[in-house]
């Protein structure tokens, strides 16, 4: 039982470990034809191994973030905080993650927009006013 | 000068002083004189001693606007500390005293390791040949090879 949970794990692992590589290769391509050099298949093949690795790192302190704030749930700030050292890198994240917000408040937006009937909220009571406090809160 | 005594005071920048007066100096964030002449006399690099600054290397991004200031530094007069000139020594863990290996530290040797067994590969990737036949088409952004799709956005 135990070596075939090992087996499947191995091969769940393997198959990320292809889907990191299959992207890396395609992000150095642009750097190779941005910069006019070459990576090495070898080459490739490190930048993705050291991607995957250091997506535990990241997962790691995403979970410790939230728990620290008393939280189950990984939000961008958590995301931030990977970036804090730096702030270069700490600046070009916060403006991600403020352009990923917009662009989600505008869709919210339109679909406001929609004269659709307000489905039955989650709480069971006031729906209207909850879901228009929830938007003002955002904005 | 009072060169006998060097020795024991090297330590006693660091250790726990006992005698009351020191103590006293020492409550200040700054060195007190006592601390400050053995400071200047035992570890202060000086010109004489022709040794350079030791300096870490700045943090700069290749990929993005670099906000961090550039401190300007005689090249000349500094070492600048290298993490990569030693790298074929760092397949291996590093003994430790204290503080043990991180996982991140232990993910760096194994990177390393792996980058010195495809060090003389030829052409074919060993890792390339493993990994592909796990790779399933829905788990990536698919693009046709060779045209060049801009993944850049809005900058």
């Amino acid at each position: 039982m135990e070596a075939a949970e090992g087996e499947e794990r191995l091969l769940l692992t393997q198959r990320l470990k292809a889907a990191v590589h299959y992207t890396v290769g395609c992000l150095c391509q642009d750097v190779a034809e941005d910069q006019d050099v070459e990576f090495s298949k070898q080459t490739v093949a490190a930048i993705s191994e050291i991607t995957f690795r250091q997506c535990e790192n990241f997962a790691k302190d995403l979970e410790m973030f939230a728990r620290h704030a008393k939280r189950t749930t990984v939000t961008t700030e958590d995301v931030k905080l990977l970036a804090r050292r730096s702030s270069s890198l700490l600046k070009y994240i916060t403006q991600k993650s403020e352009e990923i917000t917009s662009s989600h408040m505008e869709q919210k937006e339109k679909k406001k927009k929609k004269p659709t009937v307000v489905k039955g909220g989650r709480t069971g009571k006031e729906e209207a006013p909850v879901s228009e406090s929830e938007d003002s809160n955002m904005t | 000068e009072r060169r006998s005594g060097s020795l024991q005071r090297k330590s006693a920048l660091f250790s726990c002083v006992t005698d009351q007066k020191q103590i006293h100096c020492h409550e200040n964030w700054s060195l007190s004189p006592e601390e400050f002449e053995i400071w200047d006399r035992l570890y202060r690099i000086k010109e004489s001693d022709g040794i350079k600054e030791p300096v870490l290397p700045q943090s700069r991004f290749e990929t993005l606007e670099n906000l961090e200031e550039v401190s300007k530094r005689e090249e000349e007069a500094t070492h600048e500390l290298s993490l990569s000139e030693w790298r074929i020594w760092q397949n291996r863990a590093f003994p430790t005293a204290m503080v043990d290996h991180s996982d991140r530290c232990y993910h760096f040797i194994s990177v390393m390791e792996m980058i010195e067994l495809m060090r003389d590969e030829q052409g074919d990737c060993s890792y390339e040949l493993e990994i592909q036949p796990h790779l399933r088409i829905e788990d990536v952004n698919v693009r046709r090879n060779k045209s060049h799709l801009s993944t850049t956005t809005s900058t």
